[in-house]
């Protein structure tokens, strides 16, 4: 296809020009935030301390004088690197997790299986916050123990596939031309099985930035004076009674497009692969 | 042949409803297990001494040595667990470095607030989820169906806590009329004598109409906060399974033989019934996790706030006690799930 029919399929779906967009704002603040912001995102101006929106400081300042507008710009990168670092974490495991477990049937597959049944049965927040508070309050263990949480999804997700595809002809097939367990299980059902998983990963990118912020809104994640998106909604928190509206609704409103953007794309990949599909739900 | 006799007696002469409630028990016990064990387990993920851990850098060495003989660390492993089953089973579980209350006595005391706010947010999620998604079904293309699919869209991405924020902000602050977010009742109302622990109810126990008016206010933004961001999950789920039934053979059955419209959705909405219980367990998971942010919001006062501030003062016996209490309470309400689904469909074999 030439790019212009690309860019014709695009603009028919408003979903995936909007999901495209915000994905680029994203990346643009990821990779040049230095370039973007006129001021650092850690140095507090004692002078300048809650100054609503202005031309000088676009989206105010918050209690110690920090622009916000930078903060949310270089916020971009550490909630990004976390949720995309803890979901890619959690696809490398639970993917061979979940081919194994669909292959080889048995009582270690059925013991795995319960284990993550009972971790997804934990409410997801309850079980961060305990795990994140006990592993110790830092970005990488963030990381981790959301990794812990969403392997069990892309483990199940690939089992079930793998589960239907062990019974089909082409694998019955491999195996009578002598391939072994090795080249059927990576080269026959790993490309088959991973399209459920791929579409998952764009929503629990979106998910993983839900639950990020909100570790760190109660002071269990991200710490100050690093800029992160739910941090800096709790440094605002205090003066939203006040009227003070702006230190706190700037980076939430980053936390709902965010998520929003890996939502929208992770429906429009899952109409591609499966165009008679529901979109996905966020939460459940 | 004694276990097949057994069987079928099973399955012939016990009632339906016993029989899913028996066997529903048979499993909750093992899985009861497994929560004590992650539960203990949390705790001796830390390096260091658990007794040190769970007192505190300021213990006395007597107070670590005598914590040291109750929580058995000089026995083996599972001696330790078998030991902290038997003080759990005891209503034994630690001592809360924060309140210096036994944390079973904290828990108790702040549960209440907790369940209340989540039975009221259950309540009001469930009854908006379901009528937006049925206004949607039975008008295709109309207001209430665009206008659920743009919330359905956006309730996923919003934060909770930001949402409680903003509505603070307008209710409070710009338009006056809702009460400060600070507690479950207003400052000068004295709380009703405790029988459930439910203050609305509490209150009209004794016919306090002013302590009833005062906690109903203060519920409102918190619940609506619950609200506004878990309604859109379980609507967007009712949309799909309702417009199934809806639009399904029986349904039209029933549209041809000259059934009034309301009752063909009555109808669709009874059929829709068991994944829509299923969705509404996992809410209540989803409510709890929610409620840990919006009590720390409103100065609740429940167990969601004792969580947080167990976790900024590294107060582990609390911790503990919070991750026990709430992840039984997923558990019954599995497990009433679980027997509600098989009583909802009859089809189910037991």
């Amino acid at each position: 296809m030439k790019p212009v029919e690309y860019w014709n399929k695009i603009v028919k779906r408003p979903a995936l020009l909007i999901g495209l967009l915000l994905l680029l704002v994203q990346l643009a603040a990821l990779l040049f935030g230095p370039l973007m912001t006129p001021y650092s995102p850690v140095e507090a101006n004692p002078l300048e301390t809650l100054q609503a929106p202005s031309l000088q400081h676009p989206l105010g300042t918050d209690v110690s004088g920090m622009d916000i507008f930078s903060r949310i710009v270089y916020a971009t990168r550490i909630n990004l690197i976390i949720s995309i670092g803890a979901v890619g974490i959690a696809f490398l495991v639970g993917v061979p997790i979940g081919l194994f477990i669909g292959y080889y049937r048995g009582l270690v597959s059925g013991l795995i299986m319960r284990v993550f049944d009972f971790i997804q049965a934990f409410p997801v927040f309850v079980l961060g916050l305990a795990l994140v508070s006990v592993l110790g309050q830092e970005i990488w263990n963030v990381a981790i123990v959301l990794a812990v949480l969403f392997t069990p999804m892309f483990a199940r997700l690939i089992r079930a596939e793998v589960l239907s595809l062990r019974e089909r002809p082409f694998v019955s097939a491999a195996r009578c031309n002598g391939a072994t367990d090795r080249v059927i299980l990576f080269k026959h059902l790993l490309p088959n099985a991973l399209t459920a998983s791929s579409v998952q990963i764009s929503i629990s990118i979106g998910m993983a930035i839900l639950l990020t912020a909100g570790l760190s809104f109660i002071g269990a994640g991200v710490r100050t004076p690093t800029p992160e998106w739910g941090l800096m909604v709790s440094d605002g928190a205090q003066q939203m009674i006040l009227g003070v509206w702006w230190v706190s609704l700037f980076p939430g409103l980053a936390i709902v497009l965010s998520v929003l953007c890996f939502a929208l794309l992770g429906d429009q990949l899952k109409t591609f692969f499966d165009p008679h599909s529901k979109p996905a739900n966020i939460r459940g | 042949m004694v276990l097949r006799r057994l069987y079928t007696l099973w399955l012939t002469a016990v009632p339906r409803f016993l029989r899913i409630i028996v066997s529903r028990f048979l499993v909750f016990v093992p899985q009861l297990c497994g929560v004590l064990f992650i539960t203990f387990t949390l705790i001796r993920l830390l390096p260091g001494d658990p007794a040190l851990t769970l007192l505190g850098n300021l213990a006395t060495p007597e107070a670590i040595a005598a914590l040291r003989e109750r929580l058995g660390l000089n026995q083996g492993i599972l001696q330790q667990f078998v030991l902290y089953a038997q003080n759990v089973a005891h209503g034994d579980l630690g001592t809360s470095i924060l309140t210096s209350n036994p944390v079973t006595v904290d828990l108790s005391e702040r549960a209440p607030a907790t369940f209340e706010l989540i039975f009221y947010a259950l309540l009001t999620t469930i009854i908006g989820g379901l009528l937006m998604a049925a206004l949607a079904v039975v008008h295709p293309r109309g207001f209430f169906d665009r206008v659920g699919q743009l919330y359905g869209l956006v309730a996923g991405a919003i934060p909770d806590f930001w949402v409680a924020l903003l509505l603070i902000y307008v209710g409070f602050h710009c338009l006056g009329w809702a009460p400060p977010p600070f507690g479950r009742l207003d400052t000068f109302v004295n709380a009703p004598p405790r029988c459930t622990g439910f203050l609305t109810i509490d209150s009209l126990l004794v016919g306090d109409w002013q302590a009833f008016t005062s906690a109903f206010g203060r519920l409102i933004l918190p619940v609506a906060t619950l609200t506004i961001v878990n309604a859109g999950a379980l609507m967007k789920m009712a949309r799909t399974v309702l417009a199934a039934n809806y639009n399904s053979e029986f349904a039209q059955h029933a549209r041809a033989c000259g059934l009034r419209e309301r009752t063909i959705v009555w109808s669709a909405l009874r059929n829709s019934l068991p994944p829509l219980i299923t969705q509404i367990g996992f809410l209540a998971g989803f409510l709890l996790g929610g409620a840990v942010l919006v009590e720390t919001i409103f100065s609740w006062n429940g167990v969601g706030q004792y969580a947080v501030q167990a976790v900024v003062r590294s107060d582990y016996a609390a911790l503990q006690g919070f991750v026990l209490l709430a992840s039984v309470f997923i558990l019954l309400v599995y497990l009433a799930v679980d027997i509600i689904y098989e009583l909802a469909d009859p089809r189910i074999e037991v």
